[in-house]
């Protein structure tokens, strides 16, 4: 209990002042702490510590106008709260539904809602027909990166046993594994990194808002392995049979979709920029895909085959 | 959500009960004097708080202000005829801003559930996400972009409803093992996503069991109508939807080169060994043949067969499948 009062009382101390107060004026207006100087510091560092894990912001700064230098501390408003951001109530019950429906393994964070004023209290999901999500898988660095995603800073990670710093942009979830889609400060370059290869540990560096982000969304992963490459696009025809044709379909998207036979083939049109992507697409449909055209990409697959074949 | 107390967190810190209780009495009270008065139930329904629990806190705040503490400095906080008063708490004017964890439990869920076929994109998800990614200062798909898997949307609907109504589907399956189609009769019991792929979970009449089947390779499903057979329900527990392999699965031994080392990270494999050449000695649990020709055929000649169980075929077994797809070209 006189714990509780004290870190509301030493947070209210805090936000209020405009100079930074000592460690020495925090312990005389501040009612709570023990007499002694050393049983002081203990709790005082516990003090600064249990507001610092809240995400509050609190760095010693220099008391200005005293002599010798005198260190004091203060948490400025504008980075401490969270602005309005005017939620309606179906809108925060829609959130917090998502949230009840969709666990990131490891993450904590429902203390959220409280900061946006709570939520009523029948939100419940209804069971059957609403479709599950499976908890999403985390990894140790989701958060770290999603604070650098947020803040625009810069990060520091392992992957693949060297040293990396990124600016980050954006964390994507596709295929069931996550990804951090950012500029490579090494390599000048947008890259997209699996979280998975990352070592433990990642770390933010440099100030918040370091760099922007690019104008145009960043292209991300949604392309297929045809699409990933820097050859001029050909379109190719591919005759896929009836019994694969609606996944092969539901793959290409109903655009690519060229041609619709009565048995149950169809034949689709696909821009391709990447030979190997491409050919990995059509033999993955075994017996039920053909390149019809262009001659170089069906000639392509039929080198491939001769020669996994032995033939001439 | 828990009460209040000790609560372990999973990365291994607990939080101290004195540290929770502040975190939430930091966004109550700037609630509460927000709003006129608002009613005792309707405070502890928000901030998940027992009356005896509020009552032992607002003692609490009734006694912080700012220095020289006199009354005027005072926050004063009071339960009257059911209703909760705080006033004179300026310094706590807002809640704190949202952590990394807390903003992104809010935008991945959000976004995930976005992702789920008829989730209105313009609906209270949506507007809320906006909102709250416009305070954190960007858009939500600026920050996190869940892709849940592809699916058929109809089809989707469809075993979604036929689920919540517990009626019996006809489905057009391309199953990916026996490499063809077959139409199954079904009770469907969830729609389900997991590691980016889409499954419906139910009894399969035709195999006389539990089965997930990947809803991008249903190509049709219908509701039966007009069936005497009761409907079978969900099991309390209903199986895991991700492949698992078992023990007598046949394996294949393959020598990887250095630019088909993914198939180890892509597969369950086991026995890994590590050449001098960068390569990699695999053994990998086959789950049908279809399956076994289609990564080799992919692989070519990044991928040599070292050991085949006689079950699958034998050495040569890439030759024949090259063989077999190249005539339809010649």
């Amino acid at each position: 209990m006189a714990k509780l009062e004290r870190l509301l009382n030493l947070t209210a101390a805090l936000l209020a002042t405009e100079r930074p107060l000592s460690a020495e004026q925090l312990r005389q207006r501040v009612p709570g702490y023990p007499e002694d100087r050393a049983s002081f510091r203990r709790a005082f560092e516990r003090d600064k510590d249990a507001l610092r894990d809240m995400g509050l912001p609190l760095e010693p700064e220099l008391v200005p106008g005293i002599d010798p230098p005198l260190e004091g501390y203060r948490i400025r408003q504008d980075q401490a709260f969270l602005p309005d951001p005017e939620l309606e109530p179906d809108e925060l019950a829609a959130l917090h539904l998502a949230a009840s429906v969709v666990k990131l393994e490891g993450v904590e964070g429902l203390e959220a809602f409280w900061k946006l004023g709570g939520v009523g209290p029948d939100v419940t999901p209804t069971d059957d027909g609403t479709p599950a999500v499976s908890p999403l898988p985390a990894d140790v660095n989701l958060v770290v990166l999603f604070g650098g995603v947020v803040e625009r800073r810069s990060v520091r990670f392992g992957y693949r046993g060297l040293e990396r710093a990124v600016n980050p942009y954006r964390l994507d979830f596709q295929r069931g594994r996550w990804y951090l889609l950012g500029f490579d400060l090494d390599r000048s370059e947008e890259r997209a990194f699996r979280l998975d290869r990352m070592d433990a540990g990642a770390r933010l560096y440099g100030e918040p808002a370091a760099f922007e982000r690019p104008e145009a969304a960043v292209p991300g992963l949604r392309l297929s392995p045809w699409q990933l490459g820097e050859e001029e696009p050909v379109i190719a025809r591919v005759l896929v049979d009836a019994v694969q044709a609606p996944s092969a379909v539901l793959q290409v998207g109903d655009e690519a979709l060229a041609e619709r036979h009565d048995d149950g083939s169809v034949v689709l049109e696909l821009a391709v920029t990447n030979v190997d992507g491409f050919r990995s697409f059509v033999l993955g449909l075994l017996d039920h895909g053909e390149v019809l055209d262009p001659p170089e990409l069906r000639a392509d697959v039929v080198s491939w085959l001769a020669d996994l074949a032995g033939l001439p | 959500m828990s009460p209040t107390g000790a609560r372990g967190r999973q990365d291994g810190r607990s939080r101290a009960s004195s540290g929770n209780r502040l975190q939430r009495l930091l966004a109550l009270v700037p609630w509460v004097a927000a709003h006129d008065g608002p009613h005792i139930d309707d405070v502890c329904a928000r901030f998940d708080i027992s009356p005896a629990e509020l009552a032992a806190d607002l003692d609490v705040v009734f006694l912080v202000g700012l220095y020289p503490f006199t009354p005027d400095q005072l926050v004063e906080a009071t339960i009257e005829d059911d209703r909760v008063w705080i006033r004179y708490a300026e310094m706590f004017a807002r809640p704190l801003r949202l952590q990394a964890e807390e903003a992104l439990t809010l935008v991945a869920a959000g976004q995930a559930l976005l992702a789920v076929p008829g989730t209105d994109p313009e609906g209270p998800l949506a507007r809320g996400l906006e909102k709250l990614a416009r305070v954190l200062g960007l858009e939500p798909g600026d920050l996190v972009d869940i892709d849940l898997g592809q699916t058929n949307e109809p089809v989707f609907a469809l075993l979604q409803d036929a689920a919540t109504e517990h009626r019996s589907v006809e489905l057009d399956y391309y199953s990916f093992g026996r490499d063809r189609r077959s139409t199954r009769v079904v009770d469907p019991w969830h729609v389900v996503t997991d590691q980016g792929r889409w499954y419906l979970q139910g009894w399969c009449h035709q195999a006389g069991g539990a089965r997930s089947f990947r809803i991008d390779r249903i190509a049709d499903a219908r509701l039966l109508s007009g069936r005497r057979e009761p409907f079978v329900a969900a099991p309390r527990n209903p199986p895991n939807v991700r492949y698992r392999p078992d023990d007598d699965q046949p394996r294949v031994s393959l020598a990887l080169a250095r630019s088909a080392r993914w198939v180890a990270e892509s597969y369950p494999v086991d026995n890994v060994v590590e050449e001098a050449n960068g390569g990699l000695l695999v053994s990998l649990p086959v789950s049908s043949r279809p399956f076994l020709e289609r990564l080799l055929v992919l692989l070519g000649p990044a991928a040599r067969v070292v050991e085949v169980d006689p079950s699958l075929g034998d050495r040569a077994l890439v030759a024949e499948v090259a063989a077999r797809l190249l005539a339809r070209y010649r």
